[in-house]
């Protein structure tokens, strides 16, 4: 989060100061509006349904979030990495897939009768594994993120199904009790996990040198390879780290459906959303940890707040749409301001 | 097993095993029985009132005809009684489907009812449900966490279609056998009758390996996994009947054996879908069996069962709802009896 970083972005390299200064009006009201939005929306639901605004209740919402906050968490990473373009940037459709994979790796090692520890570093290593491919061919091969990671995502689907034959695989271990228990304050163990995984990518992230190195390849590469910096091996690594993401999405997934079950495939693009999502929560509209967060957050008190309010849960989807069509409008059109 | 069967209420049970092994003739008049005896009884009850109760319905999915038709008659059912219904429905996604009982279950409604699921993902929060004094009830989910379950008697369905299915093929031949949801209470008590029939028909064999039918995408991926085997097994006769524990697999290779020609091959499937049953009437449609239920009736019996638990009445483990096997003789009288029509 450092102010050169802010000199790099596509979007201020226009010429035109009036227009650059209407962009960032723009940009302004966008983020100021998300977040009034995100706390109206709040606001709302707790007069609302008063249970809504209860301590147990967003414990609840931040233990439901955490499968996907930590995949989109994931996916950020990659995204500053590569860039935040949509088709060329950096980007993993592998994570559902992974998520899959490592959840199948870990249920079926549980159920051959290994512990909590053969089963953990199976499952990581399936996600550092995948991400390693995904890192080989992006970096070496220079294949694009979007076509590369879709072929991996294939692949590593086909696999779930040859080691599950798509059924469900049910698993019980002491780390899956405990993680899918409830922790002090009667807020599950999940909550915790998710709000201490992301302080963690977040300190690395927005904090350290190897963050701001991240920050810079994915924003002018060129700049990058010039200053010295390890481009190839940056973005490789945030491949790596978002495959190890899935991998621990896929051990938290395991305990809270008590084991490992078909359809992770359908988390792809819930996660691809929130991870985009993410740059309107952040001051100079670009991805962040924190933004993940609460864009991860957004969704699952959307789906929460509906369920007290006791909407028709057929327009659940079709209003989340809505408004995800919404914000990504908003912050295009604020993106096209600036750039032109 | 046989004692939670036992327990249940005995309407026209043999009346019923009459009627589906027989074809026919036999069948209207033990179905004038059976209807005698729901009819009556319902007739003669008073549905204890829900006014002021807050019950939670929590559906696994409602994209097939039987989960659609249960969801919406529990709905209605609660708002005839007078009570609030809090329904939620997770699109047939686990991840969906546990949030939901979570947040339900910290609602704390007066009594939650969970329409289907994987038993090994549901259990656990119906048990944490259970746990926090509220009364679970279940539709087509056995297990030792709900009050009572309201289902068809899925033994009886069970080995009523694989006793059809054995009868049709002349009690020898391969079958091909879908097996993707063994993990889903119902259809494995159906897929385990299948076995203990054929079991005492050693010259019919399950093709190995056994096809897994999948959600979504069910009937395109059954088209193509059957076209596959049809191509794995080109001459006629080598495969004599298709068994799926529903009916949108059965859909599926239905329409797979009219491609290819090869419809002397019978299709069986369980749910009574309105399209499969229609398919069944066609007497050119390889689907020869179908056992229709009541998802309707399923769904209204759940929720009476609710009333009744809360106004202090005492329910059986299990309520079973009759089904019928249909076939293309007797399908005019099923979808009649059954009101399906």
């Amino acid at each position: 989060m450092s102010a050169d970083i802010d000199t790099l972005l596509p979007y201020e390299t226009g010429g035109d100061i009036r227009r650059r200064i209407a962009g960032s009006l723009a940009g302004f009201a966008l983020r100021g509006g998300s977040l009034l939005a995100f706390a109206a929306l709040l606001v709302f639901f707790s007069v609302a349904a008063p249970f809504f605004f209860t301590l147990g209740n967003i414990g609840n919402v931040l233990g439901q979030s955490a499968i996907l906050g930590v995949l989109a968490i994931g996916l950020t990473i990659v995204i500053i990495g590569g860039g935040a373009n949509v088709v060329k940037g950096g980007i993993d459709l592998s994570l559902a897939a992974n998520l899959g994979l490592s959840a199948a790796v870990y249920a079926t090692i549980i159920s051959a009768g290994y512990g909590d520890a053969v089963a953990v570093a199976g499952a990581l290593a399936t996600g550092a594994l995948i991400g390693a491919i995904n890192a080989a061919a992006v970096v070496v091969f220079g294949i694009v993120p979007l076509l590369a990671t879709l072929a991996v995502m294939n692949v590593v689907a086909g696999l779930e199904l040859v080691l599950t034959q798509n059924t469900v695989v049910s698993a019980s271990s002491d780390l899956l009790s405990f993680l899918s228990a409830y922790g002090p304050f009667d807020i599950p163990v999940l909550a915790y996990v998710l709000t201490g995984f992301t302080a963690i990518a977040a300190a690395i992230v927005q904090f350290t040198p190897l963050g701001l190195r991240l920050y810079a390849v994915g924003a002018f590469p060129e700049a990058a390879r010039a200053a010295g910096l390890p481009v190839k091996r940056i973005v490789a690594g945030s491949y790596i780290a978002s495959g190890l993401c899935g991998g621990l999405a896929g051990i938290l997934s395991v305990s809270y459906l008590s084991g490992s079950t078909t359809g992770a495939g359908e988390m792809l693009l819930p996660v691809v959303v929130t991870a985009l999502l993410s740059v309107v929560f952040s001051r100079r509209l670009v991805p962040t940890i924190g933004g993940t967060l609460l864009s991860t957050l957004l969704v699952g008190f959307l789906t929460n707040g509906f369920q007290l309010l006791n909407i028709s849960s057929t327009l659940v989807s079709g209003i989340q749409g809505v408004l995800i069509l919404l914000v990504v409008a908003a912050t295009s059109l604020q993106r096209g301001k600036g750039a032109v | 097993m046989s004692e939670i069967r036992d327990s249940g209420p005995a309407i026209g049970r043999r009346n019923l095993l009459k009627a589906s092994l027989a074809a026919g003739a036999t069948l209207a008049a033990a179905n004038a029985g059976l209807f005698a005896s729901t009819g009556s009884a319902a007739a003669d009850e008073e549905i204890p009132s829900l006014k002021g109760k807050r019950i939670a319905i929590s559906a696994t999915g409602t994209d097939h005809h039987f989960d659609l038709t249960a969801y919406n008659a529990q709905i209605d059912e609660v708002k005839k009684l007078g009570g609030e219904p809090i329904a939620v429905d997770a699109q047939r996604n686990d991840t969906k489907l546990v949030s939901q009982l979570q947040t339900l279950i910290a609602q704390r409604p007066d009594a939650l009812v969970q329409l289907l699921g994987t038993l090994t993902v549901v259990d656990p929060w119906l048990k944490r449900a259970k746990d926090a004094k509220i009364p679970v009830f279940t539709i087509d989910v056995g297990t030792p966490n709900s009050l009572n379950n309201t289902t068809s008697d899925n033994w009886r369905i069970g080995s009523d279609l694989a006793l059809q299915l054995v009868s049709d093929i002349g009690g020898a031949g391969n079958i091909v056998v879908f097996n993707g949801f063994y993990g889903v209470v119902p259809c494995a008590i159906r897929y385990d009758q299948l076995k203990a029939v054929i079991k005492y028909y050693p010259e019919v064999k399950i093709i190995e390996p056994e096809l897994r039918d999948v959600i979504p995408n069910t009937v395109q991926d059954a088209f193509s996994q059957i076209t596959a085997i049809l191509n794995k097994y080109p001459e006629k006769g080598s495969i004599k009947a298709i068994w799926s524990a529903w009916d949108i697999p059965q859909l599926g290779a239905t329409q797979a054996l009219v491609a290819a020609g090869r419809t002397e091959i019978s299709t069986y499937g369980v749910d009574g879908s309105p399209e499969v049953l229609q398919l069944v009437r066609d007497p050119n449609s390889p689907a020869a069996g179908n056992a229709a239920q009541q998802p309707e009736e399923i769904g209204r019996t759940a929720i009476r069962n609710v009333a009744r638990y809360l106004a202090g009445q005492k329910l059986p483990r299990e309520t079973y709802v009759p089904a019928l096997i249909a076939n293309k003789k007797n399908i005019d009288e099923v979808t009649k009896t059954l009101r399906l029509g």
